[in-house]
Order: C-alpha cells, then sequence, then structure tokens
C-alpha cells in the first residue's frame, strides 16, 4: 500500500518540478559562485564555497533550510490527505477495507521519503556540481579551519540528517492541517507561515531562552560540525525540540481524522 | 404505501428467524451542527436482493445517509449494519461493497486503468484477484484507459467509477446518482447492469432523481424529506393500485362529466384540452370506448409518470 502512495507521487509532474528544483539551486549557486569569483572579506559559508567541492553543499544547506525546503517539504505534506479530498478520491480510499489509521501511516510514510530526498538531493547536488566546478579539497570553514575530505564528508551527511530531521515538526503541522482540509494550498501556507513567524520570533533577542524552545531555532546548529571548536550539543537540542513538535501535531492529525465526517 | 415505522430492534436479534438484511438502518441520526439536522431518524431495512431505490429532493440527506451508511460520516445516533454487523471505518465488510458516492473521484495525474490499480491495492490485495475485465468492459473505455484521467470527460469518469463499483464483484452496491453525466444509450445500459447484478444475487441502494429509472428498475423505494423518511415499500405500493392517465379530448367539458359518471373513475381534473385521471379496476379501453359513443373525439391517452406523481404528493404533504 506504500507503494501505491509512491506511485501517486512518483508520476506527478510537480514532484518532479519540486525535486528538480531542490537539484537546481545547489547547481545556480555554483554558476553564479563560479562567474563571480573576486577576493572576499566575508567569511561565511557563501563565501567559502569557491574554496571546494564540498563546501558547495554546506552553503546551499544553509541558503534553502529557512525558505526553500520548507516550502517543498509542506507541498509534500500539506498535500498528502488534503489532495486526495479536492480529487475526491478520498472518500474512495476510505471504502477499501483499510484502517484511517493505516491510511494515515503510509500517506506519512511517503511524506518522510519525500522530504529526506528533497534534502538529500540539494546536498549531492550541491557537492557533484561544486566538485566539477571547484575540486576536491579540503573544506573551509567560517571560523577559519579546515577539515579533511574524509571527515567533511561524515559530517556533511550528518548534517544533511539533521536538516532533514530539522523538518519533521513543519511536515507534522503541514500534514495536520492537510487531514482538516480539502485545500492543500492552505496547509502549505500555514505551515510556511509558522516557519516564518517562528524566525521572526528567534530574531528578537529580548525574547531570551524563550527561543530555543522555537520550532526554527536550531535549524542551523550543524554548522556547530564545522566549528572551532566542534559542538554537537546544540545539534542534540535541536533534535529533541523537534520531538514535542511532531508528535502533538501527529497525534492531533490521528485523532482529528479519525473523528472527521467525510463530506468531500 | 407504508409510511416508516421506527424499527429499534437490532438486525442481530432478527438473525434467529432469518437471514440479515444486506443494511439495516436503525434509528440513524446526524446532525452536522445544532442547525443542521441532515438525517433525522431514519429506519430502513435493505434486504437481500431488492434493489432499493432512495428518492428525495436535494437537500434531503440522502447522500449524508448513504455516507453514514458506509462508514465515512459518524452517526449522531443510532447506527446501521451492514450483513448484519455493525459497520465501522475501514471494516473488512467493505470489500462486500461496491460504491459510487456522489460523484467520480479520481487522482488527475494517473490514468484510468493506473487509478483502478490505485483503489483496489489501497484495500490490500494484488490486482489479479480483481474483476478487472468485466469492470473494463463496462467502462468501455477502450485505449482511452491508458490516458490520463485529467482528459476525461464527465461521462467518461462515470463510466470509470462504475467500474471501479464492480472491481470486488460486489454483493452490495450503493450508488449515488449511479448515470449522472451519461447519455440515454449509457444510462440504459447502467439500467441493465444494475438488473442483472441484481439477477445474479446483488443487492442495489441507489439514489437518483430520474424517477422513471426508478420506476423502471427498482423494486423498493423510499423516500426521504427534510432528514426523515417519509415513505418506503414496494414500488407498487408505493405508488398504490391506480392508475394515472392523461387524455386529450376535443370537449373537455362534456369529458370531464361523463368520465366523472364512470365507476373507478377518480381524481377527474380537466383545464384546456387535457384530463388527468386516475383508474382503479377500470381498463383504458373502457374509457376510450364510453368517450367514443359519447361522440367525443379521442386525441391522445397516456399513461403519467406514476412514481413521479406519488412522490411529489408525498414530498409536497409532508412539508406542510
Amino acid at each position: 500500500m506504500i507503494r501505491v502512495e509512491l506511485r501517486k507521487q512518483t508520476f506527478r509532474v510537480r514532484t518532479y518540478i519540486l525535486l528538480g528544483l531542490v537539484i537546481c539551486i545547489p547547481v545556480l549557486m555554483t554558476v553564479a559562485v563560479e562567474l563571480g569569483r573576486r577576493p572576499r572579506n566575508e567569511n561565511n559559508f557563501f563565501a567559502l564555497a569557491s574554496h571546494s567541492g564540498l563546501n558547495v553543499p554546506l552553503a546551499a544547506l544553509t541558503a534553502s533550510t529557512s525558505f526553500l525546503l520548507v516550502i517543498v517539504v509542506s507541498l509534500f505534506a500539506g498535500g498528502a490527505v488534503a489532495d486526495e479530498a479536492g480529487w475526491g478520491s478520498l472518500r474512495y480510499l476510505l471504502l477499501r477495507p483499510v484502517s484511517r489509521g493505516r491510511l494515515l501511516f503510509d500517506k506519512l510514510i511517503v511524506v518522510v521519503v519525500m522530504a529526506i530526498l528533497a534534502t538529500l538531493f540539494i546536498a549531492v547536488s550541491g557537492l557533484i556540481a561544486g566538485t566539477i566546478a571547484f575540486g576536491w579539497h579540503a573544506v573551509a570553514t567560517p571560523d577559519g579551519i579546515e577539515f579533511g575530505q574524509g571527515s567533511a564528508l561524515g559530517k556533511l551527511a550528518l548534517s544533511t540528517l539533521y536538516v532533514a530531521w530539522c523538518m519533521s515538526g513543519i511536515a507534522a503541522l503541514a500534514f495536520m492541517i492537510s487531514t482538516m482540509t480539502d485545500a492543500s494550498l492552505g496547509a502549505v501556507i500555514s505551515a510556511l507561515g509558522v516557519s516564518i513567524v517562528s524566525q521572526i520570533l528567534d530574531a528578537i533577542s529580548s525574547l531570551g531562552s524563550v527561543r530555543t524552545l522555537l520550532i526554527t531555532h536550531y535549524w542551523h546548529a550543524w554548522e556547530g560540525l564545522f566549528a572551532n571548536p566542534v559542538t554537537s550539543s546544540d545539534m542534540i537540542k535541536g533534535v529533541i525540540v523537534q520531538l514535542p513538535y511532531a508528535a502533538i501535531f501527529l497525534v492531533l492529525a490521528w485523532w482529528w481524522f479519525h473523528r472527521r465526517d467525510i463530506l468531500c | 404505501m407504508t409510511r416508516a415505522e421506527p424499527q429499534l430492534s437490532s438486525p442481530r436479534a432478527g438473525r434467529n428467524g432469518g437471514e440479515a438484511a444486506a443494511i439495516s438502518v436503525v434509528s440513524l441520526s446526524k446532525r452536522f451542527s445544532p442547525d443542521v439536522l441532515a438525517v433525522d431518524d431514519v429506519s430502513l431495512d435493505v434486504h437481500k436482493g431488492a434493489i432499493y431505490g432512495l428518492l428525495g429532493p436535494n437537500g434531503a440527506g440522502k447522500t449524508t445517509l448513504l455516507r453514514t451508511i458506509l462508514g465515512l460520516v459518524h452517526p449522531t445516533s443510532g447506527a446501521a449494519f451492514l450483513f448484519g454487523e455493525r459497520l465501522t471505518p475501514g471494516s473488512p465488510l467493505l470489500r462486500r461493497v461496491g460504491s459510487l458516492i456522489e460523484s467520480p473521484g479520481f487522482v488527475p495525474h494517473l490514468s484510468g486503468i493506473e487509478n483502478l490499480k490505485a483503489y483496489w491495492e489501497a484495500g490490500g490485495q494484488a490486482l489479479s484477484a480483481a474483476n478487472l475485465d468485466q469492470a473494463l468492459a463496462i467502462a468501455g473505455l477502450g485505449s482511452a484507459i491508458r490516458r490520463k484521467v485529467r482528459t476525461y470527460s464527465k461521462g467518461m469518469q462515470q463510466r470509470l467509477a462504475l467500474a471501479q463499483v464492480l472491481l470486488n464483484k460486489p454483493e452490495l452496491l450503493v450508488l449515488d446518482e449511479p448515470t449522472i453525466g451519461l447519455d440515454p444509450g449509457e444510462m440504459r445500459d447502467v439500467r441493465e447492469l444494475i438488473r442483472s447484478l441484481a439477477d445474479h444475487g446483488a443487492t442495489v441502494l441507489l439514489s437518483s432523481h430520474i424517477l422513471v429509472e426508478v420506476e423502471q428498475v427498482c423494486s423498493h423505494v423510499a423516500v426521504m424529506n427534510l432528514g426523515k423518511l417519509v415513505a418506503s415499500g414496494t414500488v407498487d405500493e408505493l405508488i398504490g393500485a391506480s392508475q394515472s392517465v392523461y387524455l386529450e379530448v376535443d370537449d373537455v367539458g362534456r369529458a370531464v362529466a361523463l368520465l366523472k359518471s364512470i365507476p373507478g373513475v377518480s381524481r377527474v381534473e380537466g383545464d384546456a384540452g387535457g384530463i388527468s385521471i386516475s383508474l382503479s379496476g377500470v381498463e383504458r379501453k373502457v374509457i376510450v370506448t364510453a368517450l367514443v359513443h359519447a361522440n367525443i373525439g379521442v386525441e391522445t391517452i397516456e399513461s403519467r409518470h406514476r412514481l413521479e406523481d406519488a412522490f411529489l404528493g408525498i414530498v409536497e404533504g409532508t412539508e406542510s
């Protein structure tokens, strides 16, 4: 049954557009950096992108996490149930001898697969385009130290997984709204709105430590893996802070979907 | 005609005596909001092998009743039983049911055949177990079955939906306006299909606005209005023994007087050129002969849609 749900996504033009988008962005960045190469004084992942092929995926992750990836993941999660409702096929799915919980679970698995793929494609596309353009060198970091290719590749893999995990709270929110509406765009916009509000609140330093509870607060904590000294404590907090968000939204989605009258 | 009586006993209780009904609805109500009582204490038994027509004006609660029977809508009170067992969402009982609710619903970017496959496999079975050949024959879509559903006309989608209904060789079909969007030839095909399924032992519950169709196809009829079941029974019971006839004559005034004097003729209503009468125990040729003997020219004599009259009478009767 998960195969059925996957097939619905793989034969869909929108899936190709979204995944194509996350593949194209790192390539575009590589081209832009290549064309605009000039000495820089800044020290961030963008400025360092031309240093090595391994630097490009780090810059791409930094650039896409806050917005592009949120949109892509929200589209997959927000459409999961609402698209079927909009097409009118949801009622027929629910007239099959399969529990609503099972259907929801299968849909969720497909969302997870798509979210991981999208994140992975950003890193892999950046890695390939970057290596072609700038070669296979040690990674340069904003703190001025370098990491060898082997250890950098491991850190990149861990960072990619971490970024994918960071999407879980937002994805669960979009998924929850998807079980409540017939318009998937509503779910997408809500998820995007929450992430934007969270990022705005996160920028208000007077809010103090409350900000660490925000869904977006630790999204860039993987950068600690490339810092001097290497820190992973924020990453661990980042992993933990997503848990209650994801759990609450998914439980609500489950609860709502079971008590819902299917009128679409 | 039998007015619907609330039936409070569970269909399980009736099991000792005989076979459980294919569908048994017991005191079912659905309230969507304090103001909206879509289904109001409906009790209904659809016995195996029956072709049951569900009639009612728009907004009468027909679709909500069908959705509740199938577990898509949770009842506020009461319950629906299929084959004597209470239906819960996702119940294995649904394997025995084919349904078309309100309108076809397909994934637009998949082909017709891919949609059938997705629908079937969502039930956890391989497509090889499905009744695919008959279903495809019913759909009659030819090579279009491999085209994306997005490109289908409304009629094509309706035919694909009927094919979907047949995939599991259903013992029970729940069809909400099955011929909507079809042309007259296709409508006839669907009527024949429904009859042949019933001949092979299937039970059918269908809603329709096309009363002629219901009169031709159905063995039983239930009428809903404002959420309530206002009448149910066999088609003959609902129509009554009388027969409604429409006449066109050249002298309405004399004809009306004459007709009123013939025993067995009731409800004589004449207007400019036309007369409606109800006959019981009188053959039409008796009427014609009497008129001709009185030198009244008969231009037309035809049966009226009796179910339509009965239906409108019931609905108007319950609204006042």
